[in-house]
Parts: structure tokens; C-alpha cells; sequence
């Protein structure tokens, strides 16, 4: 196909590519930036593209990111609590849907389908008030708690779909010999899935990372994760734009890192598995 | 491989436990998500026909009957969230999907460096939606935010309250960022559909000497309809749901130019602590996009297959 491609045509086609890439990529590099530009350039008519950059801003925000530090150890307190608690849960449903005929399997995975598109905003305001009477309001609990309402139904659909991939055989086999089904989906089938484990566990990493309506109305001071941290800069004294942008850079960084590590698997993980891609 | 003898009368228990075993190995996650969505619904359910505000008591004060659901309807704020709701939804799905296609084309051509090109553009996707709305609120800074000064610069007469600040622009720069963020995840979503269609078929039509438009409309588009169906659903009913784009970008306002469902619930719950009133709303909303979301259900996935 390549080779029929006419120059202009190719020509035309890159010009599209460098401006869609400008448009999508563009806004990122120029918060990036915010983060590490002296404050008196951040408003500069015309914008300011050439700067020296404080050594101290680029510390600040790629390795300390000092005030920071907490809620992002908050933030990965949260994501690494919600997708642990979740696995013993999601694990044995998707291998049961995956491996065993359910009279309501459609049911059931429409129904976990249902719950990622139900607004947590109607959510939010009960959980507060419960949290705050069973006294667990502020605590990493509440939050790891309350984000298994995302991070189970997604990764029970996306594991599912690389369940489904591991070939029958080697458990019937397994079963002839007498193998009893724990030992089947523990020592058989788990094993050779383990990468769709990863994968799973760090998509919904991203996920627990990225939610902020929860922790907006569970968290405390002294729990605040980092999408928190950058609306509490916004709230507290006016506007702190390199506040903001530091803590917005350290809050982008993991599932950069994670989406461009896992390529491969972002469709299948974007779309719970339904795409394998 | 040893041929064991297979009991012909198992023990029954253990008969019934396989029996059940898949229930059971189902079963936690459900009783869990169970209780975890339950609670909330019969507590908004409950409080739906109680006056209670949280700022004045700790507990509802009374019984009202169903004058929260006429107090929310009767405000000209429930109607007026509900078609900025259905305005950024549609026009934002759809723009999306329109966009996101025409990108996945282009990346379909397979050019050199279409690769990197694509694992860079889910970039936008990745990102927290808060973090995504101080992104754009830094640009739509009326001094000095990039879009701003690019706007004015090709001579655009933007409104001298900003770009968010005005009645007639405030929804539309809502609109403009979660395009931003999620054209991408349509592109390459929509690209892995493409990249599944058969070659042998695209040649074999080539030779027939079918057009490009064609080849679109007959081959390519059936191969991606399921994937769309999908993502266009997931995509509808989280535009539907969106609140914290709104809240960095606008609050809703000014006036309630902007304001969303998930914005009016927001103000109601967690501004003005109305519990009721913010209850009433829930239902209101959850029956809604129950009705969306069973129909496009009911329709789309009658010929699913699991």
C-alpha cells in the first residue's frame, strides 16, 4: 500500500499528521512548561516559548515535588489499595464467566457494564453522609471502598477477555487427571494469564488514579489525593498557577508512562476487552 | 495419560457445590457492587421525600412528599442543566466519533511514523479530567492564555469577559476540551477496528473496482460498527454524566449557561447541602439514564455474543 502513496498525497497526509499532532499533544507540552517556567512568563502577550528554566522548578516538579509529595503518596495509596482489594473479587468472577455456563452471564456483564456508566455524582452525596456517620469519613478506606464500584466491573470484563484466550486443553486435561477446579484456576489457569493480570491491575491503576469525584468528597486534609491537591490550590489563595501545574505534571505522569508502556494493550484496556486490537 | 475411574455416584455435596460453584465464584463481587450501589439509591430514594438540609440539621426534619421532585422540576436551573446536558453530549459524542474516525483513516494509511504518532495521541485520554479542565482554563485565560491571544491574534472578536466568561461561549469551551481529550481515544479505538478488516476482502472489492467511498461505506464501516456501538455509548453516558470539567472550568456558570445535571447535583448536594432536593434530583437523573442506557441495550446488543 505504501508504495502506490504519490508524494503529494504523502505530503498532505504528514501536514495533517504534524497539525493533529500539534493540537493534541501541544496543550500538554505548554502545561508541562507552566510547571517549570519562571511565574512572570506564564502570562506573557505574546506567550513566551524560549526560557531559561529555573533549576529549582524543574526539581520541584520532576523529582520533589515538595508540597505535593503527600498527595501523590496518597494517590498511590488509593490506586494500589483499590485495584489489591479488588483482585480476589474480580479474579474468580471473570474465570466463573469465562470458564462456566451461567444461566445469566448476559445479565450479569451487562449489569457490571452498567454500573461503569452510572453517575458518581448520585453517588457522592449519600457516601458522604454514610462515611461520615460510620466515622470512616477521611480515610483511604472510604475511597478504596468506594472506587470497587469502578475498578471491579472493569476488571472483571477486561480480564475475562484474556481468560477467554487461554485454550480449554490444558484444564481438561488437568480435570481428567483428577485435578479438583481451585487447583485448576489456581495453579493452571492463573499462572498462564498472568499477563493479562498485569495489564488488567494497571489499567485500573490509571483508573483509581485518575478519579477525582470520590476523593472531592471523601477525602480529608490529610488524605487528599493529587487531583484534590490541585483544585485545593485553586480554592485556597486565588490562583497559584505553578502550585497547580506541578501537582497537575506529577498527577500526569503515571498513566503517560503506564499507556505508553502497556501500547499494545490501551484499545483492549479503553474498551474493557471488548476490542482485543 | 492413566485413565482414572470416574465415580459414577459422586457424593452429593460435592455434586451440588459444582452446581453452584460459578454462582459462588460470582457472587462477592456481586454482593459487594450490590451494597455499594444499593446503599446510595435507598438513601436518595428515602430522602427524595424529606426536607433536610444538612447545614441546618444533622437529620431530616420531615416528611414532604414529593415536593422535592416539584421543587426541582419547577426550576427553571433542572431544565435549563438538562438541554446543556443533551447539547454537550450529543454534539460532543458526535464530533468525537466524526473526528476521531477521520483520524483513524489517517493513521490507517500506514505511512512511516504513524505508529509513534499513535501511541502519542492517546496522550489527551490519560489524563484526569480536573487536570484536563486547569489545562484549558490556563489557555483560556482572558490575559495571556494561549488561546486567547491566538484567537485575538487572527482576528477573532472574542467576548471581553473571556472566553469563559461569557453566556455565549462558556459550554462551547466545556465542549471544545472534552473533544480535546477524547477525539483520541475514538482514533485509535477506531484504528484497531480498521486495522481488523480483512485484506484479502479490501483487494478483492479493489479489483471489482469499487471506489474508495465504497470501500468505506460496504467494507470498512460493518467491520467497525460493533466497536462503535460500544465506545459511542460509553463515551454518550460518560458526557452525560460529567461534572468536574465544569467544575474547574466554570462552575456551571456564568448564570447557568453552563451549568450541567451532574453540575445542578453538584451545587444542590455539596454547595448547598439540600439534601432532599439534591435526593429528588439523583432519581430524576438515575431514571434517565437508565432509560438511555437499557434502550441502547435493549437495541444494540441484541445480537451480541458472549
Amino acid at each position: 500500500m505504501e508504495s502506490h502513496t504519490r508524494p503529494l498525497r504523502r505530503l498532505v497526509i504528514y501536514a495533517l499528521l504534524a497539525l493533529m499532532m500539534l493540537f493534541f499533544i501541544g496543550p500538554i507540552i505548554w502545561f508541562v512548561l507552566l510547571a517549570i517556567r519562571p511565574p512572570a512568563t506564564a502570562f506573557a502577550t505574546p506567550p513566551v516559548l524560549l526560557f531559561e528554566p529555573t533549576a529549582d522548578a524543574i526539581w520541584h516538579t520532576l523529582v520533589d515535588p515538595g508540597a505535593n509529595a503527600k498527595q501523590a503518596r496518597n494517590s498511590l495509596i488509593v490506586a494500589l489499595g483499590a485495584v489489591l482489594l479488588n483482585l480476589p473479587f474480580s479474579v474468580p468472577a471473570a474465570y466463573s464467566l469465562s470458564r462456566f455456563r451461567l444461566r445469566s452471564k448476559k445479565f450479569i456483564m451487562l449489569w457490571y457494564l452498567g454500573l461503569l456508566m452510572a453517575p458518581p455524582i448520585a453517588f457522592l452525596i449519600p457516601y458522604f453522609v454514610l462515611m461520615t456517620q460510620i466515622g470512616l469519613s477521611g480515610t483511604y478506606l472510604s475511597m478504596i471502598l468506594v472506587l470497587q464500584t469502578l475498578i471491579i466491573p472493569f476488571s472483571v470484563w477486561l480480564m475475562k477477555s484474556f481468560i477467554d484466550e487461554v485454550p480449554r486443553e490444558l484444564e481438561e486435561a488437568a480435570r481428567v487427571d483428577g485435578a479438583s477446579w481451585h487447583v485448576i484456576m489456581l495453579r493452571i489457569t492463573l499462572p498462564l494469564v498472568r499477563p493479562g493480570l498485569i495489564v488488567t491491575s494497571m489499567f485500573a491503576f490509571v483508573f483509581a488514579w485518575n478519579n477525582a469525584a470520590f476523593p472531592l468528597v471523601l477525602s480529608s486534609q490529610q488524605t487528599a489525593t493529587l487531583p484534590i491537591g490541585t483544585l485545593n490550590y485553586f480554592a485556597s489563595t486565588g490562583v497559584t498557577w505553578s502550585f497547580i501545574a506541578t501537582a497537575a505534571v506529577v498527577a500526569m505522569l503515571p498513566p503517560m508512562l503506564i499507556f505508553l508502556v502497556f501500547d499494545r494493550y490501551v484499545v483492549r484496556g479503553l474498551t474493557f476487552g471488548a476490542v482485543k486490537g | 495419560m492413566a485413565t482414572i475411574p470416574v465415580a459414577t455416584t459422586a457424593p452429593s455435596g460435592r455434586r451440588t457445590l459444582m452446581a453452584y460453584l460459578p454462582y459462588l465464584l460470582v457472587a462477592p463481587s456481586v454482593i459487594l457492587l450490590l451494597g455499594l450501589i444499593a446503599y446510595p439509591l435507598v438513601f436518595a430514594l428515602k430522602n427524595s421525600f424529606y426536607f433536610w438540609n444538612l447545614q441546618t440539621s444533622a437529620t431530616p426534619v420531615g416528611f414532604v412528599g414529593f415536593a422535592n421532585y416539584r421543587m426541582v422540576l419547577e426550576s427553571p436551573e433542572f431544565f435549563s442543566s438538562l438541554i446543556n446536558t443533551l447539547i454537550l453530549t450529543i454534539s460532543g459524542t458526535a464530533l468525537e466519533f466524526g473526528l476521531g474516525l477521520a483520524i483513524a483513516l489517517l493513521l490507517a494509511t500506514r505511512l512511516k511514523g504513524m505508529s509513534v504518532a499513535r501511541a502519542l495521541l492517546i496522550m489527551p485520554t490519560t489524563i484526569a479530567p480536573i487536570v484536563v479542565g486547569f489545562l484549558f482554563r490556563y489557555m483560556y485565560d482572558p490575559q495571556g492564555g494561549i488561546i486567547t491571544w491566538l484567537m485575538a491574534s487572527i482576528g477573532l472578536d472574542l467576548p471581553v469577559q473571556g472566553i469563559l466568561g461569557s453566556t455565549n461561549t462558556s459550554l462551547l469551551a466545556i465542549l471544545i476540551a472534552d473533544v480535546w481529550q477524547w477525539t483520541p481515544f475514538f482514533a485509535i479505538i477506531l484504528y484497531a477496528g480498521l486495522l481488523s478488516v480483512p485484506v484479502s476482502l479490501l483487494e478483492a472489492a479493489r479489483l471489482d473496482g469499487a471506489s474508495a467511498w465504497v470501500l468505506f461505506w460496504r467494507i470498512k464501516f460493518p467491520f467497525i460498527m460493533r466497536t462503535a456501538l460500544i465506545i459511542l455509548i460509553l463515551r454518550f453516558m460518560q458526557l452525560f454524566n460529567t461534572f468536574d470539567l465544569v467544575l474547574v472550568l466554570t462552575r456551571g456558570g456564568p448564570g447557568t449557561s453552563s451549568r450541567t445535571l451532574g453540575y445542578t447535583l453538584y451545587q444542590q448536594g455539596l454547595i448547598d447541602f439540600n439534601i432532599g432536593m439534591a435526593s429528588a434530583t439523583t432519581w430524576l437523573v438515575v431514571i434517565i439514564v437508565n432509560a438511555i442506557v437499557g434502550l441502547y441495550i435493549f437495541f444494540a446488543f441484541r445480537k451480541w455474543e458472549w
